[in-house]
């Protein structure tokens, strides 16, 4: 691949030489990564400067395409990156100084890693001269950052800039896309060099010229044999389907074949949870039917997906009856957890239009059945359970701001009990509209994530669903959001505890609530200092209205809905046990 | 292409193991950038694979560092180990030579304590084993050897009666072979 991408180069070297010569200029490394940053078609950056990026946010000024997002804290940066990325499919850059300001990124990168997510990250590093020599402000970020990027670069010298820029953005956005960190010391950033801005090829070149190859011929229909073979199978769908922008290739697939539907955590919003195939999500706080249906199911075909260990239960017992077709464009995800019968290395979209091309239509509706009549029996079995009817609840929320906007809103969650509760009892429907950190489980995400899902999106309504924990660790984003006349709607599910912690100290530490109380500010006070709007909601009546409140009003807002403390998510498998083995909420139970 | 249609049957899970443990043999072709070979030994960390030898050194390929490395972990987990290894970006080539036809060598520099009495059975005993003297003392003798893993350890076993003051070995070098000969008959030439 590498060796195509020079031709390429050379070719559009030959071609554009004309033209060429009349571009190149000598410029200022910092300049030069503007220009480069602007021919990758970044218009986005989060940042905060310092004293080794300096040179960069004096550039910036002479580049007014790129909107530079002046965040409150560099954590931000890299979340808010990472938002807009999911969002949009576009590369998420966010940008830091060195020392604090990079190590800061950190978990921002991290939590990108583990979802795949495009983005990149520029950031300072002290002169040359002074690497190595524990200089103010010098981190070993490349050092740092090795195990939670896909790929880091030092630029060593101002000539290596252009390409590296777009060499980045190339690993960030093909295959499996990743977050890839610059560290760029800042007297390479002073220093002169001739930028000669057709010499390399931008990952959009790079990208057309590599399609993802169709899965071999034998594995497709072995793969269509199985599938024709199967009584039971389950289509398990994750994010790869979303990075991919296989939906439409998902539809036709499950269409085709009558094949139900399971959506993972990060695979929710790749199929509308209206269609009649679809089931729901599996693993530690799936329904009980999906779970059930995993363990009698005799194929599995997993597309973009990972078999999570919170997918899977223990793996041993997880579909222990199922062959497994699993199509991701990651080689070692294959085999890592589950054995597949039929690997396929391939592009969810490509490899699930091949697909249904081999498959014969197929008519499954009896296992279908059989599903739909597990989750009724669970339903109405749950209408015996009593519950608390004055407080607002968790799904009565998630239900108002589904009707309030139409379903056509994004959603991104924090981490804990509401994500469980927005995932579940949100009716996803538009593709790509539940944006959440899944493989991290990172608090402190949801507010300057949804800032980048909004300005990737900006006639979207965009609203946050977090934990009154959670929404304290970025809740000076406000400030951006506020800076940037962003209008963001917060849901704040304030149940006074580290909830989903209190949960598991509830079923596996004998109620020893340890450091999970949590007390916050008074949020309408909080938000009137911020200069965005406030509400409290104490009333499980005034849910709508509030809701529906929150959208006519132009700017932010607040919602801080005070529900029962101690609600607990059900079902629920405790970790390392098989999926089907769950904790379910009985009738007797006073909730 | 001829592919069985039936399915693989296999075990119902890809996870690692106990106790099935063995030493694999990887080399790995790494482009000479800054952090390369950081990121493949990190990877080996991360996957805490227990790494037995190590060797960096420069291929026949200007700007390719060749990574022989040698792992202890089960099976399921070197293939893994080797995909994971592919997947970075500095890596050009990964491979278990284990079960291919490949000859492997380490060097030994071995110091040993030596009086008149036994610096002539030192130099003999080395002599077997193909060593070479390198420096010699009225106190110590300095012995060369290239040889497998297997041949320095039983040299070694040797000479430990004279006392060995210090040793310094390389690791094991990696190489496939052309021709199909037993591995076993090259390491007991
Ligand atoms: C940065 C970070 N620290 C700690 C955790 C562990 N953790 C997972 S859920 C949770 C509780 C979240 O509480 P809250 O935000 O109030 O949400 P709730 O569960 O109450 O809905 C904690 C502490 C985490 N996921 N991320
Ligand atoms: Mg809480």
């Amino acid at each position: 691949m590498a060796i195509a991408a020079k031709a390429m180069q050379q070719q559009s070297t030959i071609h554009q030489t004309s033209q060429q010569e009349e571009d190149i200029r000598e410029l200022a490394g910092s300049h030069i990564l503007c220009e480069a940053l602007v021919r990758e078609g970044v218009e986005l950056l989060y940042g905060y400067p310092g004293g080794t990026i300096m040179p960069f946010y004096d550039a910036l000024t002479s580049y007014p395409t790129l909107h530079h997002v002046l965040v409150r804290h560099e954590q931000a940066a890299a979340h808010a990156a990472d938002g807009y990325a999911r969002a949009t499919g576009k590369v998420g850059v966010c940008v830091a100084t060195s020392g604090p300001g990079a190590t800061n990124l950190v978990t921002g990168l991290a939590t990108a890693y583990m979802d795949s997510t495009p983005v990149v990250a520029i950031t300072g590093q002290v002169g040359r001269p002074l690497i190595g020599r524990d200089a103010f402000q010098e981190t070993d970020i490349l050092g740092v950052t090795q195990p939670i990027t896909k790929h880091n670069f030092l630029v060593r010298n101002t000539e290596e800039i252009a390409d590296i820029v777009h060499e980045a953005f190339r690993i960030a956005r093909s295959g499996r896309p990743g977050p890839v960190l610059i560290d760029v010391p800042k007297d390479v950033q002073q220093a002169k060099a001739y930028y000669h801005p057709l010499a390399a090829m931008t990952s959009d070149e790079y990208l057309c010229l590599h399609v993802s190859p169709r899965p071999a011929a034998y594995l497709l229909s072995h793969a269509g044999q199985l599938i024709a073979q199967s009584q039971r199978p389950l289509i398990m769908a994750g994010h790869g389907v979303i990075l991919s922008n296989a939906y439409a290739e998902l539809y036709a697939f499950a269409e085709k074949t009558s094949i139900p539907v399971i959506t993972t955590l990060l695979g929710l919003s790749a199929f509308p949870d209206t269609h009649p195939l679809h089931i729901g999500m599996p693993g530690m706080h799936g329904p009980a039917h999906v779970n059930e249906a995993i363990g009698v199911a005799d194929l599995i075909i997993g597309v973009g997906l990972r078999f999570d260990d919170r997918v899977t239960g223990k793996v041993s017992e997880f579909a222990p009856h199922a062959r497994i077709i699993h199509i991701d464009i990651d080689p070692s995800e294959m085999h890592k957890v589950k054995v597949a019968t039929v690997p396929i290395v391939a592009d969810a979209k490509v490899a699930l239009s091949a697909l249904t091309e081999v498959v014969a239509p197929d008519d499954k509706n009896v296992w279908l059945e059989e599903i739909r009549s597990w989750e009724a029996g669970d339903n109405e079995r749950l209408q015996g359970v009593r519950r608390n009817n004055e407080l607002p609840d968790p799904i009565g929320i998630m239900q108002a701001i589904r009707t309030a906007t139409n379903g056509e809103a994004i959603i991104v969650t924090d981490v804990g009990q509401h994500q469980m509760w927005a995932a579940r009892h949100y009716c996803w429907t538009r593709p790509n509209s539940h944006i959440t950190s899944g493989g991290l489980g990172t608090m402190g995400f949801a507010l300057p994530a949804a800032m980048g899902v909004k300005m990737g999106w900006p006639d979207s309504t965009v609203w946050v669903v977090a934990g009154d924990g959670g929404i304290q660790m970025n809740i000076q984003e406000l400030a951006t959001l506020q800076q940037e006349g962003l209008s963001v709607k917060v849901a704040i599910m304030n149940n006074g505890y580290l909830g989903m912690v209190r949960q598991w100290q509830h079923f596996f530490h004998a109620d020893n609530y340890s450091e999970t109380p949590i007390s916050g500010p008074d949020y309408v006070k909080l938000a009137d200092a911020y200069g965005v709007t406030g509400m409290r909601v104490t009333q499980r009546e005034e849910i709508e209205t509030a809701v529906q409140h929150a959208m006519q009003i132009e700017g932010t807002v607040i919602i801080d809905f005070v529900i029962e403390s101690e609600a607990n998510v059900f079902p629920m498998v405790a970790p390392g046990s098989a999926i089907t083995n769950m904790i379910k909420e009985v009738p007797e139970e006073k909730s | 292409m001829t592919h069985s249609i039936a399915p693989i049957e296999r075990a119902a899970q890809s996870s690692v193991p106990q106790g099935k443990e063995r030493t694999y043999t990887l080399i790995i072709l790494v482009d000479d950038r800054p952090g390369a070979v950081d990121r493949v030994v990190g990877l080996l960390r991360r996957r805490r694979a227990s790494t037995q030898t190590l060797a960096l050194v420069g291929s026949e390929r200007p700007g390719v560092i060749r990574v022989t490395a040698q792992v202890t972990d089960s099976d399921v987990a070197v293939d893994h180990l080797l995909e994971q290894l592919r997947k970075l970006v500095d890596v050009r080539q990964a491979e278990n030579v284990t079960r291919q036809h490949s000859v492997m060598r380490e060097l030994a520099l071995i110091k040993i304590n030596s009086s008149i009495t036994t610096r002539n059975e030192i130099i003999e005993s080395g002599r077997l084993f193909g060593a070479h003297v390198i420096d010699s003392t009225p106190e110590t003798v300095l012995l060369e050897v290239t040889a497998s893993k297997e041949k320095i350890d039983e040299l070694i076993t040797l000479l430990e009666q004279y006392g060995i003051c210090e040793l310094a070995r390389s690791g094991n070098i990696a190489i496939t072979r052309q021709s199909s000969a037993d591995m076993e008959e090259e390491i007991s030439l």
